[in-house]
């Protein structure tokens, strides 16, 4: 069984508690990306996963085997390193076969295994040059190749893809994800990057600080983020927010009063909260309209032309229009999102944003999202 | 650009560096010299530069009496042995050093380092005690034995080792090697070039280690090199071609390896003064 | 997670102490047990022999300091120390200024590079004995070349006043190429920047050299010279073999009247307090190095 468990996982740097209690589940032949920004701990718990960094609480547990103190070559897990960190002196095959060599392996099959890993990765034709000799791209294949060999239960990437560039990095992405349906094994995978974390994971944690902020799929925590930071983490360009301050409460929508003295409709279950209370709206790009009308009135249930916005800038990215607004009260921009087939409005204009009630989040004055409400649901629903 | 005060800077640099070099070089020229005349023509009132008869005859006869090959061999055996054992002594502790943590590591290391500021001279006295005491006065193992501790081979073995990124000790240690296997198998390919420098510049220090010979040796057999030159004199008498003859021997072992490393000897000095070249 | 800050994670805390102190003693073993041996042992051991009034092989009496007080008053140790100091001033200034024309010269002539530094250097990796071997040939009072140059039958080794400039001589022969490789370190750490502002300052030649490239040089220098000062005062061989610390004890030197104390007169206790003095005053100028060069580092900061 290569399953994952972490209990109650502390890690303490003299008197720093920089890991503040983790509970985590990965299951066997789950693909799981630790997610968030430069600092968080994720890379951190990565390696106490590893071994390469004790754990100063709680505890690990691989395969349903309490593993804190095991040495790292013996928890049944590989690595692949950030920088490689492929040995200079040594040929690709004997790279590979490093760590078989050390537990005595018998040369034949070290030799047949690093063949098998090296088809794989395709990369069996570089198998007697030295890492100097290759292309990055062709480095990161064998620090896989390297984990591979070793028969894993748990393949562990610290950050694989970021010495890479974007077009490479994309192309890794996908041969990474059909990696993992041929080997099928458990991979526990860091990142900053949100896309790869979107695209590579079943299953993504996201840290903030030292703790986890969300868990869950990427469908969920995109479109139910759990509070301020995972929705703002998630999606690019990133969830517009403004200040929205709770006017009311009918039936399965909640009323928000916007900076610009609009009323919103947003249909989410506010129960807890009190008039008057400043809460958070935010509404991604794409969830954005643009109307001609620049009469207040409201973003959503088609009460007047929507909320008044001046256009900042506009970027043509080819598939798609940005176009940055300013609104009053707002600090920033916000990013709405057009087809290039539309017409775009110009610089200086004046628009009206429009969203749908059911598309629009609220978060409390501590970051924490509302839940949905059941007509949100029904919304999806339909949608669906 | 004044060409004129440049010019006049180049030509007193080229002239300096002419008469100097010829200065450096004019000793051990002037050795090559008498050694390859006879013996009467050292001597003899009438000076020559050059020898007016080349002959081999200074060398034959040093080697034939007096024990120069004895102490060549001796000076070889030692000088190859104190390298060695300098170098795996002095690779292990830089390693644990820098990579491993272990209580106590910054202040042993601190008191290793301390070694730099007292001198080997004033130890001679208890060293050839304890030597007396173990019962390795005039060996083998008495000779090589106090010059194996090196605080300064290890100071820049452990510098070295700092600057390799961490990442490779970590890979390896996940494919399974422990502390030694790793040095050995990672860090020791990856420091070739420092450790060749350090090497040759150990031999060299070995090589020409005079005090420390001179102290514990007591028959001529077991002489090395820069201690059996100074007993030539009774050897020969007052005989310079053959002085020379032997002078020349004796230094031809590290002069050619001089030449051979140039600059990996230029590189070990520098590394051991604690300065970048 | 940024680099930096995985690499500062990485040395604080990584496999606990304790996994790491085991194969960490079996490293440092060998040398620790060689470093207990040849080096702290005999430290102490040259401390307690001080205070003490012993043989070369027995120890006999505590007597506190009274070799220290003896050694106050012993004239022939303060005439040791003396030729010591006076050896120093011979070989300081020299070894120093000529290190650095060469360093100058091998600087600039790069293409003769290989053969000069070569023809400096190499000197220094002979073993002292040649070097004695062939001063004394060359010092010859009737056969020596230097004597047929300069004219006269002086016999420089045995003069007492020209015994020790003679031995001075030959050991700058002998050593300058390390001073020369130190100002070559030092030279070619000075940014090419420098030199290219005082170009287009139309700075050359002297100007160029006292404004920056000396200053530049000033921890180099300051490191050379204490250093030298600390070879000098080391010096033994050279004055034991060419002269015996001959003629009438004008080149004894402190480490052979310390020799002389032990082997020859087998009086360990009073040899010990000679190399503890020895020590303390290398101790200090050592100190001295490491601070003077640390302010320049500061100063020019």
């Amino acid at each position: 069984m290569a399953s994952v468990r972490l209990r109650g996982i502390q890690k303490r740097y003299g008197d720093n508690l920089v890991i503040k209690g983790i509970d985590l589940d990965v299951e066997d032949g789950q693909f799981v990306v630790f997610v968030g920004p430069s600092g968080c701990g994720k890379s951190t718990l990565l390696r106490m996963i590893a071994g390469l960094e004790d754990i100063s609480a709680g505890t690990l547990e691989l395969g349903d085997k309490p593993c804190n103190d095991v040495e790292p070559s013996r928890r049944g897990i590989a690595m692949v390193f950030q920088s490689y960190a492929l040995y200079p002196h040594m040929t690709v095959a004997e790279n590979m076969g490093f760590a078989l060599k050390l537990a005595k392996v018998p040369k034949t099959e070290i030799a047949e295994r690093v063949q098998r890993a090296a088809a794989i990765l395709q990369i069996g034709h570089l198998l007697e040059r030295k890492p100097k000799a290759l292309s990055g791209g062709q480095r990161q294949r064998v620090a896989i190749g390297r984990a591979i060999v070793r028969k894993p239960e748990v393949f562990l990437f610290d950050e694989p893809l970021s010495n890479l560039d974007a077009a490479l990095r994309a192309q890794t992405r996908v041969e990474l994800a059909h990696l993992h349906r041929e080997l099928g094994s458990t991979m526990i995978y860091v990142t900053h990057d949100q896309v790869e974390a979107m695209t590579l994971g079943q299953k993504i944690v996201v840290f903030n600080g030292g703790h986890i902020e969300q868990t869950g799929t990427p469908l969920e925590l995109y479109e139910r983020p759990a509070n301020r930071f995972v929705a703002g983490f998630l999606g690019s360009p990133r969830m517009n927010f403004m200040p929205a301050v709770l006017a009311g409460e009918e039936g399965a929508t909640a009323a928000v009063r916007l900076p610009d003295d609009s009323i919103a409709e947003v249909a989410a279950d506010v129960g807890r909260a009190r008039v008057g209370a400043v809460l958070t709206l935010g509404i991604r790009p794409e969830h954005l309209r643009l109307s001609q009308d620049a009469t207040s009135g409201g973003g959503s249930g088609g009460s007047g032309g929507g909320i008044g916005a001046t256009v900042a800038l506009v970027e043509y990215l080819g598939d798609v229009v940005l176009v940055h607004l300013q609104v009053a009260g707002v600090d920033g921009t916000l990013a709405a999102k057009v087809n290039p087939g539309a017409a775009v409005p110009a610089v200086g204009a004046r628009v009206g944003l429009q969203f749908d009630a059911g598309h629009a989040h609220l978060f409390d004055e501590a970051g924490q999202a509302f839940a949905p409400s059941r007509r949100r649901e029904a919304a999806h629903a339909a949608i669906q | 650009m004044n060409t004129k005060s440049t010019l006049g800077w180049t030509a007193i640099g080229a002239i300096s560096a002419v008469l100097l070099a010829a200065l450096w070089a004019a000793p051990l020229l002037w050795a090559m010299s008498t050694a390859l005349r006879p013996e009467l023509e050292t001597v003899s009132s009438d000076f020559h530069w050059l020898p007016q008869t080349w002959t081999l005859d200074a060398f034959h006869k040093t080697l034939a009496a007096g024990n120069l090959l004895r102490w060549l061999f001796n000076s070889a055996l030692v000088s190859l042995a104190v390298t060695v054992v300098t170098m795996a002594v002095s690779l292990m502790a830089a390693y644990a050093f820098s990579q491993l943590r272990f209580r106590g590591r910054g202040l042993i290391f601190a008191l290793a380092m301390l070694a730099f500021l007292v001198p080997f001279e004033a130890l001679l006295v208890p060293l050839f005690r304890t030597m007396n005491a173990l019962g390795l006065i005039n060996s083998y193992a008495g000779i090589v034995l106090p010059q194996v501790v090196s605080p300064v081979v290890i100071y820049v073995f452990k510098g070295f080792f700092d600057e390799i990124p961490a990442d490779f000790r970590e890979a390896a240690t996940m494919d399974g090697a422990g502390p030694l296997r790793v040095l050995w198998s990672v860090y020791l390919p990856l420091s070739g070039n420092i450790v060749w420098a350090m090497a040759i510049v150990t031999f060299i220090a070995a090589w020409n280690n005079f005090l420390w010979p001179f102290i514990i040796v007591t028959s001529n057999d077991m002489m090395t090199v820069p201690l059996g030159l100074t007993q030539t004199y009774d050897a020969f008498g007052v005989r310079y071609a053959q002085l020379m003859a032997a002078a020349l021997l004796g230094a031809a072992p590290v002069a050619l390896a001089y030449i051979a490393f140039q600059r990996k000897v230029t590189q070990g000095f520098l590394a051991a003064s604690g300065l970048k070249g | 997670m940024d680099q930096s800050a995985l690499s500062v994670s990485a040395t604080v805390a990584r496999a606990s102490a304790r996994r790491e102190g085991l194969p960490a003693l079996a490293l440092l073993s060998p040398f620790l047990l060689a470093f207990l041996l040849f080096f702290l042992v005999p430290t102490v051991e040259t401390f307690w022999l001080s205070l003490t009034e012993s043989s070369l092989t027995r120890t006999n009496a505590f007597v506190g300091l009274d070799n220290y007080a003896t050694l106050l008053h012993d004239a022939s140790f303060w005439d040791a120390l003396g030729n010591t100091f006076y050896f120093a001033l011979l070989t300081v200034v020299p070894l120093t200024a000529l290190g650095l024309v060469m360093a100058l010269l091998v600087n600039r002539f790069v293409r003769a590079q290989g053969w000069l530094q070569g023809v400096f250097f190499l000197p220094f990796v002979l073993p002292i004995s040649v070097m004695t071997l062939i001063a004394d040939w060359m010092l010859q009072p009737s056969s020596g070349v230097i004597n047929h140059i300069l004219g006269g039958q002086r016999p420089w080794l045995a003069d007492p006043y020209w015994a020790l400039p003679a031995v001075a001589i030959g050991t700058v022969w002998w050593t300058v190429g390390f001073n020369m490789l130190l100002f070559l370190a030092g030279l070619r750490n000075i940014p090419a920047e420098q030199y290219e502002a005082a170009a287009l300052d139309g700075a050359r030649g002297w100007t160029l050299f006292r404004n920056i490239t000396w200053p530049a040089l000033r921890p180099v220098t300051t490191t050379c010279v204490i250093l030298q000062i600390i070879a000098s005062l080391k010096v033994f061989g050279q004055t034991y073999i060419l002269t015996s610390g001959g003629p009438f004890n004008t080149t004894r030197v402190t480490l052979h009247y310390m020799y002389e104390t032990a082997f020859t007169q087998s009086d360990a206790g009073y040899a010990a307090a000679i190399a503890m003095a020895f020590v303390a005053v290398v101790i200090l100028l050592s100190l001295l190095q490491i601070w003077v060069v640390s302010w320049l580092d500061r100063r020019d900061a």
